[in-house]
């Protein structure tokens, strides 16, 4: 092989190189950029908040004979025992985020005016809508756990 | 150059993948989902498998809010079956929390129920440990110096191994139980109960502050130890006082290890406040509870025998006098000696130094104890009793017996309990001083002691002959050169300034200018020279020392000063006969009235 061949060999290993070289590094760098990009999207949501957890034990199911309706303020539940069973009914107004009280007919919101029917269903006052039901499970050691995250058709309880 | 680019590209994207695996990939996720998985097969009905198939690995977290500031405890997260009972036979982290009768946990329809539900109290009021961690290493609190990593669980890399085993198990729970259990003999926290007895039992009192239990201030306050100090450094500072303080006189107790445990936990539950009630609430029924106890422990031991000599030889060894002082064989090597206290002192000065010691030695490190009156006659009576004057050989013997524990073997005044004793012991090695004053006074100070000090009077102990023999040993063995003839110096007897009010703002007037820098603006010997000069200087409002000492030994001590201390002839400075008088009035003055 010429000397002249031997050159242009060279130079055409060395232009290989330099294409894989950038290559790699593009390719490098933008999955860098993807990772973050992604890391920081996941990022936008906090992954645990300071708020009283959406699940959350209310105690034995005999706590709570037929005819009760306790309202637990800290949780924003109001624990009801009927005949068919259980239910939790949100106690947070659906108009401004008020704390309902429980009255005779139902709920009353203080702030506003707003009631609600034994069910939760508006019936009065300036609220869009009804007040929410909470799904209820048995937990394996007995106690009722009141799932926040998942709300269930008005109506549905959950049965001892 | 497109090779460094590219090497560099790949560190940042190894660097990338790995912050985002240790950010995405957690082991609580994984512990989660095998929970998930196990209890799926677990699952009885459908809807309970549908309900688990639901629910993803996410932080688990309680909020109690009820006791003081709002508390977040993550443990759950890892540990999330503590609450499931079908996990009892698993590992950590999935294991149920055992149920136990002892916590108030009651077994209902087969069925337990507990007293202490998780999600009113979280995990760490009962544990410690950090709440909101979420890796092992922060939450169990493996971190070296933290002092309140999980009670009885968690031991540091770098603790003692002497204490490594014994600060292991449950017991060291009940420190976190008395922060609402807190009355007293309460019956889940036995160590406490025993820890807060001990702390009475054996004076840890007398010198500590507890809010509430004691008042104390010659020690460190304790109230809120809990919070500061980790269990080893409690045990350690209570098994070797000086391990982290060389210059602690904190005497050692000799507990049995079962003590020492005792008290550990006691001293880790005190943190300032407790969970259920106020800082104030707990501070007046203290107060009220402590006031009783002292009267019923005196009338009781007045009730138990009537002879007083054997009630206080009972009370010394109960309230362990020995911790410091010597008595017999048992010896503390931080006070004097008590074996012939009741010889040496009379029943007036050994009254009124147990009502409260700094009455009659001014300095006195010696905690006043709140103890019943009858207590302190019975232990006087006690000291009194022993009358039998000890048999010594000779003058080296008596040296030894007697003299060697604040003057030290060689005379250094460098004896054992040299450091707590306030004023200093004489050094007699120090031929100027022991060569500058007349023999007299030495046989003065042996026999009737130095008022205001711990020197006291040995006439009932030592004949004239025998203080003779004495100081003749002294000056043989320690002072290393011979005794000159004594200058003659013409000093009045009397001071010859008469006291007067003019007289004394004289003195005060020539004390601010020439003596403060030793003696200090108070007087009280801890001028801001004071802590460079040995011996140190006179504390003048030593009322029982100025008192004894004559007008011509004070002029003396001022006029040509005192050799072997720092204390320079004010006759060479321009103070006059007169000067110097005016001064001895004002010392005096200050003095006058007070014994």
């Amino acid at each position: 092989m010429s000397k002249k061949g031997l050159e242009e060999l060279s130079e055409q290993g060395q232009s290989s190189r330099r294409r894989f070289l950038f290559w790699l590094s593009s390719a490098l760098l933008a999955g860098s950029g993807l990772i973050s990009a992604v890391s920081n999207l996941v990022f936008m949501r906090p992954r645990a908040t300071y708020g009283q957890p959406s699940r959350f034990a209310i105690g034995r199911p005999a706590e709570f004979p037929v005819g009760t309706r306790i309202s637990m303020n800290v949780e924003k539940v109001c624990v009801v025992r009927e005949e068919a069973g259980l239910a939790a009914i949100s106690i947070k107004c659906t108009h401004l985020g008020c704390t309902v009280g429980v009255s005779e007919t139902g709920f009353a919101c203080p702030c506003h005016g707003s009631r609600f029917d034994q069910d939760g269903n508006v019936i009065g006052g300036p609220a869009p809508q009804a007040l929410p039901w909470y799904k209820l499970t048995l937990a394996p050691n007995g106690d009722l756990e009141v799932d926040k995250s998942v709300t269930i058709e008005q109506g549905t309880y959950f049965g001892v | 150059m497109r090779l460094a680019l590219a090497v560099a590209s790949i560190i940042v994207f190894v660097v990338h993948v790995v912050v985002f695996y240790d950010q995405f990939f957690h082991r609580w996720e994984r512990h989660q989902t095998a929970y998930f998985e196990q209890a799926r097969t677990q699952a009885t009905n459908d809807a309970e498998a549908e309900e688990l198939a639901r629910r993803g690995p996410q932080i688990e977290q309680i909020i109690v809010t009820q006791f003081g500031e709002s508390q977040v405890d993550r443990c759950v997260t890892c540990h999330i079956a503590v609450d499931d009972p079908r996990f009892t036979e698993h590992f950590h982290p999935l294991k149920t929390h055992p149920y136990s009768e002892s916590l108030g946990d009651l077994q209902v329809e087969g069925r337990w129920e507990r007293r202490h539900k998780f999600s009113d109290f979280g995990c760490t009021i009962c544990h410690d440990g950090q709440g909101r961690g979420l890796e092992e290493h922060y939450s169990h609190g493996d971190d070296h110096y933290w002092p309140m990593p999980l009670l009885g669980y968690v031991v540091h890399e770098n603790w003692n191994e002497n204490y490594k085993d014994k600060l292991l198990g449950t017991d060291y729970m009940q420190v976190k139980c008395a922060q609402c259990h807190t009355d007293e003999g309460f019956a889940g926290t036995p160590h406490v109960s025993r820890g807060r007895e001990l702390f009475f039992k054996k004076s840890c009192y007398g010198c500590h502050r507890i809010e509430g239990l004691s008042e104390s201030t010659l020690g460190p306050d304790l109230t809120e130890i809990g919070k500061e100090f980790s269990l080893e450094y409690l045990w350690e500072s209570i098994d070797e006082p000086r391990a982290n303080l060389a210059t602690s006189f904190m005497p050692k107790f000799n507990m049995t290890d079962d003590e020492v445990k005792s008290l550990v936990i006691f001293l880790k539950s005190r943190r300032g406040k407790n969970y259920t009630e106020t800082q104030l609430d707990l501070y007046r029924a203290r107060l009220e509870v402590g006031d009783e106890q002292d009267v019923a422990e005196g009338d009781a031991a007045l009730a138990e025998a009537e002879d007083p000599v054997a009630v206080g030889e009972r009370l010394i060894s109960e309230r362990a006098c020995t911790a410091c002082h010597k008595l017999d064989s048992v010896d503390g090597k931080v006070a004097p000696d008590l074996s012939f206290e009741g010889l040496v002192r009379s029943n007036d000065w050994l009254m009124q130094h147990f009502i409260n010691p700094r009455t009659v030695v001014s300095d006195s490190i010696m905690p006043t104890f709140r103890w019943d009156h009858s207590d302190f006659e019975a232990m006087t009576a006690y000291l009194e009793s022993r009358t039998e004057a000890p048999q010594v050989a000779d003058a080296a013997a008596s040296y030894r017996e007697f003299c060697a524990r604040c003057h030290g073997e060689q005379g250094a005044g460098d004896g054992p309990i040299m450091l707590y004793l306030d004023p200093a012991p004489r050094d007699l090695t120090k031929a100027s001083f022991m060569n500058s004053k007349p023999m007299e006074r030495f046989k003065e100070s042996i026999r009737y002691g130095v008022a205001g000090t711990s020197m006291p009077p040995w006439e009932k102990v030592l004949d004239e002959q025998q203080i003779d023999d004495l100081l003749e040993y002294v000056f043989a063995t320690f002072v290393d050169q011979p005794r000159r003839e004594l200058r003659e110096r013409s000093i009045p007897e009397n001071n010859p300034v008469a006291m007067g009010p003019e007289s004394v703002a004289r003195g005060e007037s020539t004390y601010l200018l020439r003596c403060t820098g030793c003696h200090g603006l108070k007087a009280d010997g801890k001028g801001p020279n004071s802590p460079d000069i040995v011996p140190r200087p006179r504390n003048l409002r030593n009322s029982h020392f100025i008192n004894s000492v004559s007008d011509r030994r004070l002029l003396e001590s001022i006029l040509y000063g005192v050799q072997g201390t720092a204390m320079p002839p004010w006759i060479d400075y321009g103070l006059s006969q007169n000067d110097v008088g005016d001064l001895l009035n004002y010392i005096r003055s200050l003095n006058k009235g007070r014994e």
